[in-house]
Order: C-alpha cells, then structure tokens, then sequence
C-alpha cells in the first residue's frame, strides 16, 4: 500500500503544478483551491502513513488540478474564439464601409 | 392473537432487510453526479470532442455505481461519486476547449477570406480610381487641345481680319490717291467731284476729250468699289431761260452717266438730277463765275452706298 500512495500523492503534486503553469490559479480559482487542500492533506495522511487516506486524497487533487487546467484551457481558447469573431465583424463593418463609398 | 402480532412484526422485517440488500445505496452527492452524467451524454460536443475524457469519466461512475450496489460504505460511494463528478466536468471543459478551437481554426479562415476580399476591393477601387483619373487627365488633354484649336481659330481670324483692314486701308487709300487724282472735295454730304464747265462743250451736254478722262478715272473707281454710288447733279448759269438750263443741267448729267454706263458701271450705281440754275457755286455777275456755275457735280456715296441729297 506504501508505494502505490507514495506515487498517487508524486503524480496529483505534478497535476497541480501543470495546473498552476496552464494559469489554472486565474481560470478556476475554486478547483486550484481544493486540489492544494487535498494534496496537502495526502501528504499529511502518507506522513502518518495512512495510505489508504492519503491515496483517497491524492486521486481527488489529481481530479480538482486536471479539472481545473481544463478549464483554463477552455476560458482561453473561448477568449480567442471570441476575439477572432469580433476581428471578423469588425473587417466585415469596415469592408461594407468601404464597399459602399 | 398476541403470536398473529409477533409474525406480522417478523415479516415486516424481514420485508425491511430484503429490501435493504436488494436496493443498491446512493448518496444525494452520486444522485447528482448521474444527473451531470445524463446531461454530458447528451451534449453532442462532449461526443465529439471528448470521447476519450467520457469514457473516463463513464469507468469512474461504473465504479461509484458498484460500490453503492456492493452496499459500501457512504464516505466510500461519494469519494467515487465525486471522482467521477469531476471527470464529467473535465469532459464538458475539453469538449468546450476543443469546440472553441475549432471555432477558432474556422474563424481564423474567415478572417483571412475577409481580409482577402478587403484587399481585392482596395484594388478594385485604387482601379477605378486610376481609370477615374486617367479619364480626366484624358478630359484635360482635350479641353486642352479644343482651347489650342480655338485659340489658332481665333488668330487665324484676327489675322483675316487685320489682312481685311489692311486690304480695306489699302483700298481707301488707293480710292483717296484715285479721288485726288480727279480733285474730289470732302464735304458734309461726302466726296464731291466737279467736272467743269471746260470739260464739255460750249453749249452742249456732249464731254470733250478732257472730261471723258475725267469719267473713266471715275468709273474706274466705281468698278473697284461696287458698294458705292453715285449721284450726278447738273447746274448751269443764269443765262438763257431757265427752262433751257434745266434742260441743259439734265442733259449733262445723263451724259456723264450714259459714259460711266458705255464704261461698264453698273446702272444701279448711278442716279441722276438736273438742277438748272438752281444752287450757283458763285454769283452770276462775272464771266468767270458764270463759268464756276456751268458744271456737273458728282456726289460720291459711303461704302454703304447712302448718298444724302440735297
């Protein structure tokens, strides 16, 4: 039980620091919040050698950091989308302007 | 009727445990994350984006599901439960994330299209303009050309004009050199050429040599100025009746224009009025006035031909 634990709590710290590098702090505030608590509390459970618990915790910060790394994905991409359609309007407007002079 | 009572409880619980084994558990929390399931399945982005995300999230909730069926304990169903919330969560978020790229790789398309046709329309238009530009310089170029062509036509008639004033100089001064030739006075009524008493015959209306000089000198200045005329008085003296000199002043006059007609004038340049001893040029008191009075005067018109009579 040791070792399974042990590489659940290694693999949701790399979850969460992706998470942070993808701005996941920015997009989804709530999601980064609890997959921090729930690391930290895998890692107390694996300091008191509870692994079940600390395994339980682990997966559940994994699940959050993920979570949450999606949604900075998808705020970021939504932001782009809408960007370019706004250029689009915006060139169409000014083609129409042009196009009628 | 007190064992009926203790049956009736018996059976009533063991109906309460049968149940209890058979019915799988749930949670409020897993309630809700079959919900979030039911709605992700049907979102057609999640199937197209996020299959591999739902077939997570659908192992995760198989899970969950067994442990409320094997009856495990509730702490144990909602850790699954929410594992598998947050995987279904995770699906909507890529399938939104990728729906969005695509959005974005179609959008950008678009954009270039735009783009393109703005490009297409500012050289359309910067070709219209070059034609619009080119017709007015062409426009100019013409307007230019008509304002030479006019401006030459212009010169060309002042220089006919300057040669007919030239011409017409010319010709005024030839007809004053001719007009001096044949001693021609400028009066009020205009060029009066007398022909003396010298110049016919005693007596009679015929010319003598010297007049008829006179008249083709005058009749030469007539043909070159067709515009002009002329009126040919005839006067006499005092002597003789005047029924005489009337007849006598007629009488040279029409000599004078029967020569200018036998010379070619032309008749409707001539007119002619006897005026017998009506208007002495002196008094008839002398010799050598009388001969002043004897005479035929030709009053030369205008070049518009008006002649004023007396």
């Amino acid at each position: 039980m040791k070792t399974p634990a042990t590489a659940d709590v290694a693999v949701s710290q790399a979850a969460v620091d992706n998470a942070n590098s993808a701005d996941g702090t920015e997009f989804a505030p709530a999601e980064m919040q609890a997959a921090r608590t729930k690391l930290a509390a895998a890692k107390r459970a694996l300091a008191a050698k509870d692994y079940k618990a600390a395994s339980d915790y682990a997966n559940q910060a994994q699940a959050d950091a993920k979570l949450a790394q999606a949604k900075a994905g998808s705020a970021k991409a939504q932001s782009v989308s809408a960007t370019l359609q706004e250029d689009i309007r915006v060139l169409r407007n000014e083609l129409d302007r042009t196009g009628t002079q | 009727m007190k064992i009926r009572y203790t049956q009736v409880l018996l059976v009533g619980a063991v109906l309460v445990l049968s149940a209890c084994t058979s019915s799988p558990k749930t949670t409020t929390l897993l309630e809700q994350v079959r919900a979030d399931y039911a709605r992700a399945q049907s979102n057609p982005k999640v199937a197209t984006y996020a299959a591999l995300e739902m077939q997570s999230a659908t192992e995760a909730l198989a899970k969950a599901e067994a442990a409320a069926k094997e009856r495990e304990s509730l702490e144990t169903v909602d850790k699954l439960a929410y594992l598998t919330k947050q995987k279904i969560a995770l699906a909507n978020e890529v399938a939104s994330r990728k729906s969005s790229e695509s959005d974005i790789a179609g959008a950008a398309a678009i954009r270039d299209q735009v783009r393109l046709d703005q490009r297409t329309q500012e050289a359309n238009q910067a070709r219209l303009n070059a034609q619009e530009a080119e017709r007015s310089a062409q426009a100019a170029r013409d307007a230019a050309a008509a304002a030479t062509q006019q401006k030459n036509i212009a010169q060309a008639n002042e220089a006919d004009a300057q040669r007919m004033a030239a011409e017409a100089l010319a010709k005024n001064q030839q007809l004053e050199a001719q007009l001096s030739d044949l001693a021609a006075k400028k009066t009020e009524r205009g060029l009066i050429i007398t022909l003396g008493d010298v110049l016919f015959s005693v007596d009679q209306a015929r010319l003598n040599a010297d007049g008829v000089r006179m008249v083709q000198r005058l009749a030469t200045v007539l043909q070159q100025n067709p515009n002009r005329v002329v009126l040919v008085e005839g006067f006499t003296d005092s002597t003789g009746s005047s029924q005489h000199n009337q007849d006598l002043s007629e009488r040279r006059s029409m000599a004078v224009r029967d020569a200018l007609l036998e010379l070619g004038v032309a008749r409707t340049q001539i007119a002619v009025r006897g005026y017998g001893e009506a208007y002495p040029a002196a008094p008839n008191d002398t010799a050598t006035n009388r001969q002043l009075n004897r005479r035929v005067e030709i009053v030369l018109s205008d070049e518009r031909g008006v002649v004023s009579a007396r």
